[in-house]
């Protein structure tokens, strides 16, 4: 008994020290920048492999990657070809065509067609779903004209509508997708077929996702992608990603990096840091159908009483620019308007548009996400700057959904948060400024504005929608129906042993997009 | 015999009303949170046509009385629903990250045990000598910690300075046959000694004091008065008795495991039911938080009916009490 118990003990004791022993590393994924496999540190799952429907950022990553969009954004954020050689309208701007390009094949041979493009847009208008639905509103019906051309037919004139189908929706097989009874509920999730520079071939949840290239890409410069593999790694925080692009185990950080972070790999040995641009920005919303916020003197006093200099340089450290308060940004070279000039920071003139409008004692409530490290790091540079002007904000930083939610219900003095993604002005001013947009979260009401937005929205041209657009902007800066504070330059990480990256404005694309990993390649 | 059984059924009955309880606890709880889980898949164009589908499609335009009724139909049938997000069975989803955290916590509580009980009877035969001392203050500190706490301090220590293990995931996918096995294990250590940390206090505890207990017991004095070696009296006639407790505190100490779990898995990205709760709050998606916390709940509930059941077989007295 005495010895089986012993044994018993010693086997116990053998197992615990096999757990806590250091047992010899496996080859780890990743670095190296061999052109065998590129390893992207990311810290979410894929939710759906549907690119339809998925939205969280590691969904877009890999998605983007395998299905093709009719077109993509330059780095000046203006539309290029993908799958679309050619686009426009009729001139009464009631049909958009697209021809598309006849060398683009799915992976298991099928060519690229029409009738794909025309599946694609036809499913999202009869099932609504998805980002693209919302965009499609003026669609009465698509056809293939020929294998490369298609043809919508538009309800009204909506200048917005090629720029909007071709940056959000991905083109999916028809002969793969209309299998599935619903094409919104089928999860896609094994045996892939797509027409991207690379194909997901191995979906392990919770750790990683390895995609292989294809053999035929006809805009990657060799015809073919020059890395074999691209991996997505997931970690728990960008913290630990640093760390594993530090100790070689990735390659690039997908995730923006927070300005303290940047700051530190600025100098960093065998880091590389690729700056881009955000397509949103970040902004104070007041609430118009409050008093005494409905009074255009107390958002100016508002406005005054923010030290926007300070929160680009002390909170952002640097990394954000100013837009001059407009609503168009510096991103958008195109729509750029320089004539835009901040509100000053200036406390006593605060004070005297307070007293002009006959309000003392002023006391509001803001809301912010508080898991958003930047907005939690100004808030409090809000609060204190709007203090000198004798204003007294109340900080309420919320849980993300309950964020969201006030917001949706506009149940706020000041709303701070910052748009990701506002790529096409015309479009973005009717959700967010015109009568009933569905983030008009300041619920502005102007009539000179919504005729303004329509006309830039039934324009066809970027020269014809610009005149509007820009006038618009300048009624919401004059309004401060929005208080636009900064657009912020994201940091991306990556390993110096590769190069060939091609950066594109915001967090969605980056350096991790179809024509930024179809030419990376190995340094030196 | 019949006592037996009846004792067992019982148990069995308390369990699945613990179970319910837990279910109807979960589906209001999680429809009482702030936020709509439609506007956390929502982005700047939904339409207001496109919400109310939206709605509609998740069950959440019923009344909850009716959507409450229909998932406790639901999950008798064994249909945990479909995920709001990934457009997937929630069992399907859930099976995937079951075998991750039944391999962390198993090798949770096999280390826990391994070391605990020999602590604990160390402690007890030297009873407030210096070792006992340290032994109780180590295993009252432990028990303080809080795994987030110690799970960042050990990844930062040997994951970071000395870079001995992986600082997050399972396994190398690279890796095959022993290879990975070796890759597992090297991944588990760190997951699993920062559960272990919290864990084993009460373990060395408990072992300590019942064993104090026994050995003071007139049988243990008879074996001494036989001449049975010291080493033989705790060893072959006091610790059998002194494992009682012990054995009740792995079902007792289990809920606390699951917890920490949670927090562990999040902490290393490890891809268990912990690490998809952790994600699926985020993104509110309902059916996958409500399938995993039945999960949770059936494997305590089993657990502690299982140490029941099994401590009613060592000792006659509880069946009848």
């Amino acid at each position: 008994m005495r010895r089986s118990l012993s044994a018993a003990l010693a086997a116990g004791a053998l197992a615990a020290l096999t757990l806590s022993a250091c047992v010899p590393s496996t080859p780890e994924a990743g670095g190296g920048g061999d052109a065998e496999r590129l390893t992207i540190a990311t810290t979410t799952d894929v939710v759906n492999f549907n690119p339809l429907v998925g939205n969280s950022r590691t969904d877009s990553w890999v998605t983007n990657l395998m299905y093709p969009h009719l077109t993509q954004i330059d780095a000046e954020g203006q539309r290029i070809p993908y799958l679309a050689t050619e686009w426009g309208y009729n001139e009464d701007g009631t049909e958009a065509t697209v021809t598309i390009r006849d060398d683009m094949t799915w992976t298991d041979g099928e060519p690229v067609t029409a009738d794909d493009v025309v599946f694609t847009i036809n499913a999202v208008a009869e099932e609504q779903f998805g980002v693209v639905a919302g965009l499609i509103t003026a669609l009465e019906s698509a056809e293939a004209v020929s294998d490369t051309e298609v043809r919508f037919n538009l309800s009204r004139p909506d200048g917005t509508f090629l720029d909007s189908v071709g940056f959000w929706m991905p083109i999916v097989p028809e002969h793969v997708f209309s299998q599935a009874e619903s094409v919104q509920e089928f999860a896609n999730d094994s045996d892939w077929v797509s027409a991207g520079p690379y194909v997901l071939t191995e979906a392990d949840r919770g750790q990683r996702y390895v995609m292989e290239r294809v053999e035929n890409f006809p805009l990657a410069p060799e015809g073919t992608p020059a890395v074999d593999e691209v991996v997505f790694q997931i970690y728990p925080d960008v913290n630990t990603e640093v760390l594993a692009l530090r100790n070689g185990e990735v390659d690039v950080i997908g995730n923006v990096l927070p300005p303290s972070t940047a700051v530190s790999l600025q100098d960093a040995e065998g880091i590389e840091l690729a700056q881009v641009p955000s397509l949103g920005w970040a902004h104070l919303q007041y609430n118009m159908e409050r008093e005494p916020l409905d009074d255009v003197r107390v958002r100016r006093a508002l406005a005054h009483s923010v030290d926007y200099e300070a929160i680009r340089e002390v909170a952002l450290q640097g990394f954000a620019e100013s837009t001059g308060g407009s609503t168009l940004t510096p991103t958008l070279t195109e729509w750029y308007d320089d004539s835009i000039q901040e509100y000053p920071y200036d406390p006593a003139e605060a004070r005297r548009l307070l007293e002009e409008a006959g309000v003392t004692d002023l006391s509001l409530d803001m809301i912010y996400d508080q898991a958003d490290a930047n907005i939690s790091r100004w808030a409090p540079l809000v609060r204190d700057s709007a203090a000198e002007a004798g204003i007294t904000i109340n900080l309420q930083g919320l849980e993300r959904n309950t964020y969201i939610s006030h917001a949706d219900e506009r149940d706020f003095d000041i709303y701070a948060g910052s748009w990701a993604v506002m790529d096409n002005p015309p479009a973005n001013f009717a959700l967010a400024f015109g009568t009933d947009g569905f983030i008009n979260y300041a619920n502005v009401s102007d009539p000179e504005l919504d005729a303004l937005i329509q006309e830039a929205n039934e324009a066809l041209t970027v020269e014809e929608a610009l005149e509007p657009t820009q006038e618009a902007a300048r009624i919401i800066h004059d309004q401060v129906y929005d208080n636009v504070l900064y657009v912020e330059t994201f940091n991306i990480a990556y390993s110096s042993d590769w190069t060939g990256f091609q950066p594109v404005p915001s967090e969605l694309l980056g350096i991790v997009h179809p024509l930024s990993l179809s030419q990376v390649r190995p340094a030196g | 015999m019949i006592a037996g059984l009846r004792f067992i059924g019982l148990r069995v009955l308390r369990g699945l009303l613990t179970i319910w309880f837990a279910v109807t606890v979960t589906f209001f709880l999680l429809r009482l949170l702030p936020g709509d889980p439609v506007l956390a898949v929502a982005d700047p164009t939904m339409t207001e046509a496109l919400r109310q589908k939206l709605l509609a499609d998740f069950g959440l335009d019923q009344p909850l009385s009716v959507q409450y009724v229909g998932y406790l139909g639901q999950l008798l049938q064994g249909n945990m629903g479909v995920s709001f997000r990934q457009s997937l069975p929630v069992t399907e989803v859930l099976m995937q990250r079951l075998p991750w955290t039944l391999i962390l916590t198993g090798a949770a509580i096999l280390v826990t045990v391994v070391l605990g009980v020999p602590l604990g009877v160390y402690a007890a035969t030297r009873a407030k000598g210096f070792a006992d001392r340290a032994i109780q203050i180590g295993g009252i500190t432990a028990q303080s910690l809080f795994v987030p706490s110690v799970g960042i301090l050990l990844l930062y220590v040997f994951g970071v300075v000395f870079g001995w293990f992986p600082i997050g995931g399972a396994v190398d996918p690279d890796a095959t046959g022993f290879a990975a096995t070796l890759s597992m294990l090297h991944h588990l250590v760190l997951p699993c000694l920062s559960l272990v940390f919290i864990q084993l206090g009460s373990y060395v505890l408990a072992m300590r004091s019942s064993l104090i207990e026994v050995l003071g017991e007139d049988y243990v004095a008879l074996a001494k008065a036989k001449g049975v070696s010291p080493r033989a009296v705790v060893w072959k006639h006091a610790l059998r008795n002194a494992l009682l407790p012990t054995t009740t505190l792995v079902g007792l100490q289990l809920g606390t495991l699951v917890g920490g779990a949670v927090l562990t898995e999040t902490i290393y990205a490890y891809p268990g039911i912990g690490r998809a709760v952790y994600e699926s709050v985020g993104q509110l998606d309902f059916p996958v938080l409500q399938g995993a916390f039945v999960l949770l709940a059936v494997a305590v509930v089993v657990a502690n009916l299982i140490t029941d059941i099994v401590y009613g077989l060592l000792d006659p007295r509880v069946r009848t009490s």
